[in-house]
């Protein structure tokens, strides 16, 4: 039953209420956001162990409910501001008390009704903000509910009400009188507040806070990311028992701390370690009450304070937990400045930024009421909105330990995720309790022992035999068995096994006797070729270490590590490839006689532990560093590649990287171990999409690599798909591997496989890899795997403690395939290869600077670097060696490079110079091309006065101003084509504008960029374009030129200009149909193409009257869509239909929808695009010529400026090169005419309903008509409006960024359709 | 036993883990770390030791030595 109780006391306040105080707007302004949302319901039952009399509970609650007048009150808007009213006297005051003992699980119904009340949001209109429930769940048990809106109540509050009721409860029981109740007023809360706010100390407090949080610090969240709260949460609710909470209160004191500032360090440090930041900052709900009236106020008055820590290994827990009492204790002097206002006085409010992460909300109130002698405990149902994580502690009053809920977020927690934070905290805080608070932190993991021995031992589990052998021996072997198979291909030449094995070991005999041998180097100055092979076989054969010197490198890097390497000598083919002025001998290949060598398999003294290669990578110092791989390293890597992917003779394998990538190595020798064909590719064709895809064809090669960003350049390349049929396997690795790449592999290359492998120079090639699913179905990050044999890899946090699974840290390796050192450098050898502390005494572990965590299966994922070490196309860069380089310079005072990603996915080097005022940074450019290799040369570099400085006087390495490219200039486009490519190019680039005749290369385009612009004009404009087109017709108006006249999309500007405009009429989708905004073209719509996919027909259709002048405009709204219809019907007679209008497209497409129903048919999707019925339009004054002038620059995109006459603004039109210039002046001057017509038209017209539901998209940017509504359309559809807002005005609706938005929409509303 | 104004301060400054000195008895004890659990603890050790009877309510109203001793019986 529901009673309405009758209040005790009148209200104190007055009648036309009270402003909110600063805490209840907070709370006002959250729930206006969504004011459907329940989110901002609290509610806590009361458990009475005794017996209730209902009738004398309701009595004292009537009572209590009358002395707290904080809690009756509802909230309106006024022109003022929100403020709160009495509730209407006397006020409903509602109560549910039923009696379900009679349930098979009273306590469990009880709750199931609480949940379902719990998801009730309260109308702060109409009020009351609050319920009460009393359910009998035993013959001496009740639940006593409670829900209250946050606005008007707070924790402190709850307990303040309850503290009450028991008190009067047991007084009326007793037939004693309660005595007067000692609540403070409203009115009091909000004079408080509006004194404060008014006062020296909020002035005092604002300024504390803004000081300091002015570095504005990024918060880190166990999330990894932000979202609005939504309007319900998880919650996991677990318990501390009373042994592990006496060790923590035993710990607080021997550290001078409270109990709960113990576990507030440990979340630090739990937060610390799981997200990798050593700053965090936690968020503490404060009751903001101490030495205030508020003490005796059940009302709303709670702040949360922002507590930043700092986290390093270390500290001591005691050392942290201080920073944590300290913190509290300085925050506190601060605590009645308001966590919204901080949040908006930084600026975050606007960015989405969270002011802390995870919340600790200490609930320090010992209920322990009793009603006439029963005993009672509290449970907590709702603390409120929770953001991100809320972490609720309760002192249980029985004296049986402490509550720990975990509330987070659905948007960024899953259940099972919040239940593994939770686990993983309660085990820390045991480990704490029993620990030494003395010690320090780096010897606490979050891992609990058990995913401890997941990631260490099982995930590991790669032990595995291998025979000692070295990387040259077993291709000997292979050479004796199969002699005469074909051991290398280059171009038409080819070697046998046993002629490779004679032509290498006469080299290497001679080799011998230039001191090549076990333990020394010779550097090795080949382009690819079949001499390159015999080469390296040869140095390896005599037992020697190759020092790959790539021709490409510039001399004066080739000469350096010539001069650092020392090796016994350099073999090249010519003689000027060996650098000027080294004192290393040379063998030229060309001149060199080895007839008189034997060409058995020489002598020597080789062992699994002599180096095998060295290969220089670049050194963050400015000097790149060779790493020494041994043999054992790289022969355990060839033995579990043919293990894991075998192959044999018929295979053929692609050598097409650079010698000095180390993948080059497993290219080289894998295949001539097993006896397969190695397909060496020519010089330079590694970077030729076609020429690969030829090779690959003609060659038949079955098993080859790319780096990901060269693998999306081939897949864009038309010839790849061919390679389908031979090729068997790809392996990727050098760079992260995208999804996307991953599925337009399977795409492009169905059938083949594609592997992904990981693994740096220092640890022989790869050590992870993962067989990837190239399926579309599969998305999320493509992970580099799990290890390979003989190998273990740790993923440890910045204390070296091995994260959990799903924990970022930075990935250690450990094992074989080590390399021995950095050649000469011990302190860099010994910063970069450390003890490994999981493994026998003695072993050691490369730290590789790469972020990662484990997924719960075993595999890792990379997921950046810890440093500024760059990865560019695959290859490493160390920024600090061009930063070197540059600060070399003379001119140069200081310098720093940078890896920017303006563009989405194209990655490019900028450097940053101050120096003198005439600074010439192309020959800049080309001094750093003297000693970089190429990829390392920025294509830009910015000359500074100054460098950015954050606030604690450290390089702003964000505030670097992004390189300009402008373009624009020139002839405008012709034809819609030309205006379709234009748009295309600038999208691509990232540019506002483009002009027909720029150049694609010119203006930044990099064959990624290339790449991804001919798949999108293929999408757009269909037609199969090659890479190869753009770079023989580099502009829109040359690319427009290649496309050909026979595209639908209208080549001259007459066929564009007809009442259907084909955008696009292949596609097996249901078409699309775009009505015309006022100016009656619709080539606004082309921008629908790309993002609809190449499947959905699309056609626009037009005002007629663009093309012949003697055409008579329509003289009704009826009239012109029984046209359309027409038109529409001529390529589609039958539904369903689909319609979409911009402006008066809108109008339109509603009004001949409406007619298509009328006929009977089926029309499934109206799209308006901030389109107003015409009643909205009716009062307003039809709009003269000017008026249709200014909408003609405005659809050119311009707003008008003192152009007069119709010549003047055509004049404009031809001037800033607008695509509707390429119009002749007949068109232009009909356009005119057809928006002064059709805003009379629409002014006249009067619509019927449509039957159905319609998708509405308001641009809401302010705009002066803000009398327009989308509400107006109610009474013309008899479904949903379903409204997506745009933060845009109404003419930009079509450009790039609101189009996206709405495209998103529209794609998932027509994959509904089709189901 | 009754408490005294020094046994106030005492108790006080082991709460905020602070020397008794360096504890004035006038000023505000928020300014010196006193938290509501901290004052839900010296309740329950005055209660037990000392039979006070205030509430969290009454102290944290005014948190300062001086305006607690009558509040928790100091007579003199």
């Amino acid at each position: 039953m529901t009673a309405v109780l009758e209040p005790a006391q009148p209200t104190a306040l007055p009648s036309t209420g009270l402003p909110l105080t600063a805490a209840q707007s907070g709370m006002w302004f959250a729930q206006a956001l969504d004011p459907a949302s329940p989110a901002q319901n609290t509610a806590e039952y009361i458990e009475i162990h005794g017996p209730v009399d209902p009738a004398v509970f309701a009595r004292s609650l009537r009572q209590v409910l009358g002395e707290a007048d904080a809690l009756r009150v509802r909230v309106v808007e006024t022109p003022d501001g929100p403020r709160q009213l009495p509730l209407a006297d006397p006020p409903p005051l509602p109560l549910t008390v039923e009696d379900l003992r009679s349930a098979g699980d009273p306590d469990a119904a009880a709750r199931a009704w609480m949940r379902a009340d719990l998801a009730v949001p309260f109308d702060l209109a109409t009020g009351p903000l609050f319920a009460q429930a009393l359910f009998r769940v035993g013959d001496e048990r009740w639940l006593w509910y409670q829900r209250v809106h946050h606005l008007v109540m707070d924790g402190f509050g709850y307990s303040l009400l309850a503290r009450r009721t028991a008190e009067v409860y047991t007084a009326l029981a007793a037939g004693e009188d309660p005595g007067p109740g000692r609540f403070g007023r409203l009115t009091e809360l909000v004079a408080e507040d509006t004194a404060y706010r008014a006062s020296d100390a909020y002035a005092k407090d604002r300024a504390h806070w803004n000081e300091a949080f002015t570095d504005r610090p990024e918060v880190p969240s166990l999330a990894g990311r932000t979202a609005l709260p939504s309007r319900t949460f998880h919650r996991r609710t677990e318990h501390i028992g009373t042994e592990v909470t006496d060790r923590i209160k035993e710990l607080a004191a021997g550290i001078r701390a409270s109990w709960p500032e113990v576990l507030i360090a440990t979340q630090a440090l739990y937060v610390s370690r799981a997200t990798g930041a050593e700053e965090v900052v936690l968020g503490l709900p404060m009751m903001g009450r101490m030495g205030s009236a508020a003490l005796r106020i059940p009302g709303m008055v709670m702040n949360v304070l922002p507590l930043r820590l700092t986290v390093t290994p270390g500290a001591t827990f005691a050392e942290l937990t201080r920073q944590v009492v300290l913190g509290i204790r300085a925050a506190r002097r601060h605590q009645r400045y308001r966590y919204e206002d901080l949040r908006r006085d930084l600026g975050l409010l606007g960015e989405g930024r969270a002011l802390v992460g995870p919340l600790v909300n200490v609930m320090p109130f010992d209920y322990g009421l009793t009603f006439a002698g029963a005993r009672t405990d509290a449970h907590n149902l709702s603390a409120g909105p929770v953001e991100d994580l809320t972490v609720n502690i309760y002192d249980r009053a029985d004296g049986t330990g402490l509550r720990i809920d975990y509330d987070g977020n659905p948007e960024l927690y899953e259940e099972s995720g919040l239940a593994v934070h939770q686990r993983r905290f309660l085990d820390l805080l045991g480990r704490i309790a029993a620990a030494d608070p003395h010690t320090p932190l780096a010897t606490h993991g979050i891992a609990t022992a058990a995913e401890r021995a997941l990631v260490l031992d099982e995930f590991n589990n790669t032990a595995h035999d291998v025979p000692p052998t070295t990387l040259i021996g077993p291709i000997e072997a292979q050479a004796v068995r199969t002699p005469d198979a074909t051991a290398l291909v280059f171009g038409a030449e080819s070697l046998t096994y046993a002629e490779l094995n004679t032509r290498a070991n006469r080299l290497a005999r001679h080799l011998q006797s230039l001191g090549v041998r076990p333990g020394a180097l010779a550097a090795v100055a080949v382009p690819r070729s079949l001499d390159l092979v015999v080469t390296l076989l040869a140095v390896l054969k005599a037992g020697g270490a190759y020092l790959p010197l790539d021709p490409d490198y510039p001399a004066e890097r080739l000469a350096y590590m010539l001069d650092d390497a020392k090796p016994a000598c350099v073999i090249a083919d010519t003689r000027d490839r060996v650098p000027a002025g080294t004192e290393v001998p040379a063998v030229l290949l060309q001149e060199a006689d080895l007839d008189g060598y034997l060409g058995t398999d020489p002598c020597r003294a080789l062992t699994p532990q002599h180096p095998a290669y060295v290969i220089y990578t670049s050194g963050s110092t400015g000097r790149p560093k060779g790493v020494v791989v041994p043999h054992a390293a790289i022969d355990n890597r060839l033995r579990w590649m043919q293990h894991t992917y075998p192959i044999g003779p018929g295979d053929r394998v692609l050598q097409k990287t650079p010698s000095g990538f180390d993948v080059s190595v497993w290219e080289f020798f894998w295949a001539l171990r097993v006896g397969a064909t190695l397909v060496v590719a020519e010089p330079g064709g590694h970077k030729d999409p076609a020429y690969l895809a030829r090779v690959i064809r003609e060659q038949a090669v079955t098993t080859c690599h790319f780096v990901p960003s060269m693998l999306q350049v081939f897949l864009a390349e038309p010839a790849a798909a061919a390679c389908a049929t031979g090729l068997r396997r790809v392996f990727c690795s050098g760079e992260a591997l995208p999804r996307d790449t991953v599925q337009e592999f399977g795409r492009r290359l169905p059938g083949v496989e594609l592997h992904n492998l990981y693994g740096p120079t220092e640890a022989a090639v790869d050590v992870t890899y993962h067989p990837c699913d190239t399926s579309a179905a599969k998305d999320g990050p493509v992970p580099i795997g799990r290890p390979v044999w003989n190998t273990r890899l740790y993923v440890l946090d910045a204390a070296h403690q091995p994260c959990p699974p799903g924990v970022v840290g930075e990935l250690f390796l450990a094992g074989v395939q080590l390399a021995t050192e950095y050649l000469g450098r011990p302190d860099l050898t010994e910063d970069r290869f450390v003890p490994d502390p999981f493994a026998a005494p003695g072993a050691r572990m490369y730290r590789t600077g790469d972020l990662a965590r484990w997924s719960d299966k075993g595999e890792v994922e990379y997921l950046g670097r810890t440093d500024h070490q760059v990865k560019l196309r695959g290859l490493r860069i160390e920024l600090g060696e061009i930063e070197a380089v540059l600060a070399d310079c003379a001119e140069v005072t200081g310098a720093c490079v940078l890896v920017r990603e303006d563009r989405p996915g194209d990655q490019r080097l900028v450097g940053y110079v101050t120096g003198q005022a005439d600074l010439d940074t192309e020959d800049l450019r080309g001094r750093l091309a003297e000693s970089l290799p190429d990829y390392m040369v920025p294509g830009t570099v910015l000359v500074l006065d100054d460098f950015p400085l954050s606030p604690n006087g450290k390089l702003d390495r964000k505030a670097l101003p992004a390189p300009s490219l402008s373009a624009g200039g020139g002839r405008a486009p012709r034809t819609l084509q030309e205006e379709t490519l234009t748009r295309l190019f600038a999208e691509v680039l990232g540019l506002e504008q483009v002009g027909v005749d720029d150049a694609f290369f010119d203006l930044g385009g990099t064959s990624l960029l290339a790449a991804r612009l001919v798949a999108r004009v293929r999408d757009t404009l269909g037609g199969d374009l090659a890479i190869g087109s753009l770079f023989q017709a580099p502009t829109p108006a040359a690319l427009a030129g290649r496309l050909g006249a026979d595209e639908g999309a209208g080549t001259a500007p007459d066929e564009a200009l007809g009442v259907l405009l084909p955008l696009r009429t292949t596609g097996d989708r249901t078409p699309l149909f775009a009505l015309h905004p006022a100016g009656g073209m619709s080539w606004c719509y082309s921008g629908l193409l790309s993002r609809l996919g190449p499947d959905q027909p699309v056609y626009g259709v037009q005002a007629r009257g663009l093309v012949d002048p003697d055409e008579q405009l329509p003289s009704t709204m009826e009239e012109m869509a029984a046209d359309y219809a027409d038109r529409i019907r001529s390529v589609q007679p039958h539904g369903p239909y689909r319609l979409i209008g911009w402006s008066v497209g809108g109008v339109l497409a509603h009004t001949v929808a409406v007619r298509l129903q009328e006929a009977g048919e089926d029309v499934d999707l109206l799209a308006l695009l901030d389109a107003y019925p015409s009643d909205q339009w009716q009062d307003q004054a039809v709009p003269a010529e000017a008026d249709a002038l200014t909408a003609l620059l405005r659809m050119a995109g311009y707003d008008r400026g003192d152009e007069l006459t119709r010549e003047e603004v055509l004049a404009t039109l031809r001037r800033e090169g607008s695509a509707l210039a390429g119009l002749s002046d007949h068109t232009l001057t009909a356009i005119v005419d057809i928006v002064i017509n059709n805003a009379r038209l629409m002014r006249a017209h009067r619509h019927r309903v449509f039957d159905g539901d319609v998708l509405f998209f308001t641009a809401a940017a302010p705009r002066a008509e803000d009398w327009l509504t989308r509400e107006s359309w109610r009474p013309y559809v008899s479904g949903l409006l379903d409204n997506l807002d745009i933060d845009c005005l109404h003419p930009q609706l079509t450009q790039s960024r609101p189009l996206d938005e709405i495209t998103a929409v529209l794609t998932s509303r027509l994959k509904e359709l089709d189901g | 036993m009754a408490l005294t104004v020094d046994l106030i301060r005492a108790d006080v400054a082991d709460a905020l883990g602070e020397d008794p000195a360096d504890i004035p008895v006038d000023e505000n004890l928020v300014d010196y770390g006193l938290d509501s659990v901290r004052i839900m603890t010296l309740i329950e050790r005055w209660r037990r030791d000392h039979g006070v009877e205030a509430t969290f309510v009454d102290l944290a109203e005014q948190p300062a030595i001086e305006a607690w001793a009558p509040l928790l019986g100091v007579t003199s």
